[in-house]
């Protein structure tokens, strides 16, 4: 049969099998897509029955948009460090829970745990604890640090954040890690403790070149979903105090439903998407030349 | 082969009915018989079990009418929620929306000028929501805001009984303060939440401008023009005096702005504070923890040490919530049955029930003569008998409150100065379109 003849044929084959897929596909990504693009060139305010095109003119504003920039620095700051943070205490706690801890199991899933919490509930629990459990037990044991809120003050209150991004996303990149480190052959391990490497050696030598794959998988993914932020940034912080955890996933909503410009919230939205897909992009095609075969 | 081709079409056409079927539209099935099923858009989340609890009553005097109530989930707004169910095709018929939103709505919404209830609704209490001189929107609450005082703390601090006409200038305020303060509570709790900041403290100096309406129309335009020199203007100073003199005697005064919503009425009602910046919708909270056996009052913002200003004796109220009527998506039937609910509510004995005794709504219509009896809402009536108001500023831009609120919350934390207050304020308005 599958040997039929004729392009319609062999095309009405596969719409077989692949029609429904494309069509969801199609139907909820790609014409959604196309259709906000369009709408970046438009004046649309978001329930008007008319809007018109104008232009670039959006795209303009997105570039005057001060405010834009500064969360968009922000988010970059957010980004680094809740990434190096999120990796390094995920790779540890993986390394930690491949040595043959009694219980590694159980503590595994304890750490996953937190990644099945939806990061708005997350954030609401977090809220919770920095401005009523922390401030109860600082102002107890009179500890400064603790006696006043975090989420009252701007610096804290960012902090606050990475705490609760590595705190959700640590264990989910550790199961990544516990995979990659089951994968190092453990006979090159051996050899090499033969001839008296050291651990530090067996570390930098064997293990993170051939974890290579695993980091850039980790990097991937714990970059797209900080840039993405923005459940827990509600939830959590509101952007506050006074907008100064406001990161720009958050910026463009508000851009979008709150000031009702949809048009430059879209533009936004798509000048957003540019740059994440540019930096992820980059990301794995430089470290995918790190890699290595044992 | 006959079969492969058979088995192809048939899992094709079923492909085409599961999709069609996930598309279609379910509301084409009360095509007859005399039941309408409408839904209402609650954007009073503090009312929705009332509204739950009307619906069944409207029901009872209106069997074919079933009236299902759809909360916006907290923290969206009611725009929002509203614009995303006119995307999806989907809008309620009844649609409760702020009063500055209907302006976007008015081409999808039915022209109520003919209703009965015109005759009765309360003077200017429709003007913001007619365009062309039609109007498109039902008023459905009065609320008001100022300083809710705990007459019991009230009581002790000054000795005696508390006189609330005694506070009408930004000194007496601070007097009062101080006699608070001597009597071992703390004088007052700021909430420091940017909706309550920037969408009602800060607008008092915008409508407090001059008892004229147009006036204050005339001010916000000449502010988006850039023209008003704030620095210089004397509501706007008065009203940041009164907000310094605020600040120093809260009681989160050491982490300004970790306070909560929750806390405002939970310390007013205990009597730890004797008066809470906020507004009548917050009496359900402050009664589950009264302890003034209902004896709480509003008292004015002042805004100079003159008695006699614009201001010191008046409190800010206006309709703050209103209701429109779809009429794109829904049936001639169903506007019907939506019109019926609106005159339900305010012709009925049951409707009346409903928005004065279970909801605590300050009707906005004269034949309703029901009295408050939650001392709130009361307080805000016996003002607007007596002409002691002030309108609210309801008509601000969509973003006005997330804004100003967020400069507002700096300058209460003590980061920013009056005079970078006044230039955000001054800069947020020139982006205004």
């Amino acid at each position: 049969m599958i040997t039929e003849k004729g392009l319609w044929n062999r095309l009405r084959l596969r719409l077989l099998f692949t029609g429904p897929t494309l069509f969801a596909f199609l139907a909820v990504m790609i014409i959604p897509f196309l259709y906000g693009i369009y709408l970046t060139f438009t004046n649309w305010d978001g329930i008007s029955t008319s809007s018109s095109l104008v232009g670039f003119e959006n795209y303009v504003s997105v570039f005057k948009d001060t405010v834009f920039w500064q969360s968009f620095l922000l988010t970059l700051k957010y980004v680094f460090i809740s990434v190096a943070l999120i990796n390094i205490v995920a790779f540890l706690l993986a390394y930690v829970l491949t040595s043959g801890l009694k219980g590694q199991s159980i503590f595994r899933a304890g750490f996953f745990i937190p990644n099945l919490v939806g990061g708005i509930v997350l954030g609401f629990v977090w809220q919770f604890i920095f401005s009523n459990v922390f401030v109860y037990v600082g102002k107890e044991l009179s500890i400064p640090l603790f006696s006043d809120s975090w989420l009252a003050d701007p610096d804290k209150a960012f902090w606050s954040m990475i705490i609760v991004t590595v705190w959700q996303y640590a264990g989910y990149m550790m199961v990544i890690y516990v995979a990659g480190l089951m994968n190092v052959p453990k006979d090159i391990l051996e050899a090499a403790s033969i001839d008296g490497a050291s651990l530090w050696t067996k570390m930098r030598k064997m293990i993170l070149p051939l974890m290579v794959p695993s980091f850039i998988v980790c990097i991937f993914l714990s970059l797209q979903r900080c840039f993405m932020v923005y459940d827990l940034n509600l939830s959590l912080t509101k952007g506050g105090p006074f907008k100064s955890t406001e990161m720009v996933s958050m910026h463009v909503y508000e851009k979008a439903f709150l000031s009702r410009d949809y048009g430059v919230g879209q533009a936004e939205a798509f000048v957003l998407f540019l740059l994440v897909a540019t930096i992820t992009i980059a990301q794995v095609y430089f470290s995918k030349k790190l890699e290595v075969e044992a | 082969m006959k079969t492969w081709k058979w088995m192809q079409a048939l899992a094709l056409s079923l492909i085409v009915v599961m999709v069609v079927t996930a598309c279609g539209n379910k509301s084409e099935e009360s095509g007859e018989g005399a039941a309408v099923k409408i839904s209402l858009l609650n954007s009073k989340g503090e009312i929705q079990a009332q509204l739950e609890n009307a619906a069944k009553a409207f029901k009872e005097d209106y069997p074919n009418i079933t009236l299902e109530i759809i909360p916006v989930p907290a923290g969206q707004s009611p725009f929002e929620k509203a614009s995303a169910l006119y995307a999806s095709g989907n809008p309620a018929t009844i649609t409760m929306l702020d009063t500055g939103d209907v302006e976007k709505f008015k081409d999808r919404v039915l022209d109520l000028s003919g209703e009965k209830w015109m005759a009765d609704a309360v003077d200017r209490s429709t003007a913001l929501t007619t365009f062309d001189s039609k109007n498109y929107a039902f008023p459905l609450a009065i609320e008001g805001y100022g300083f809710i005082y705990n007459k019991a703390v009230l009581d002790q601090a000054v000795g005696g009984s508390f006189d609330p006409a005694t506070v009408n200038t930004t000194s007496a305020l601070e007097d009062l303060f101080k006699k608070i303060e001597a009597s071992g509570k703390a004088p007052l709790i700021i909430s420091p939440m940017d909706w309550s900041l920037g969408a009602h403290y800060l607008p008092l100096a915008y409508a407090g401008q001059s008892s004229d309406t147009a006036a204050v129309a005339k001010f916000v335009d000449d502010l988006k023009a850039g023209t008003v020199d704030l620095a210089g203007n004397a509501v706007f100073n008065g009203l940041i005096d009164t907000f310094d003199v605020m600040a120093k005697y809260n009681i989160d005064k050491a982490s300004p702005l970790s306070g909560t919503y929750e806390r405002g009425p939970e310390v007013l009602g205990k009597g730890e504070v004797g008066i809470w910046f906020q507004g009548n919708w917050a009496w359900p909270q402050i009664s589950s923890f009264d302890t003034a056996s209902g004896q709480y009052g509003f008292l004015p913002v002042p805004v100079s040490n003159n008695p006699a200003d614009f201001g010191n004796t008046q409190i800010s109220s206006a309709v703050s919530k209103r209701l429109v009527l779809d009429k794109e998506k829904n049936t001639a039937e169903q506007q019907a049955a939506g019109k019926t609910f609106l005159e339900w509510m305010v012709y009925s004995e049951k409707g009346q029930d409903f928005l004065v005794n279970q909801a605590n709504i300050i009707p906005a219509f004269k034949n309703i003569t029901l009295e408050a009896k939650d001392p709130l809402a009361k307080s805000i009536s016996e003002h607007i008998a007596e002409g002691k108001t002030e309108d609210s500023m309801s008509t601000l831009p969509a973003d006005h409150w997330a804004k100003i609120g967020a400069s507002m919350q700096k300058y209460l934390a003590g980061a920013a100065d009056r005079a970078t207050l006044t230039k955000e304020i001054e800069a947020y308005w020139k982006t205004v379109k």
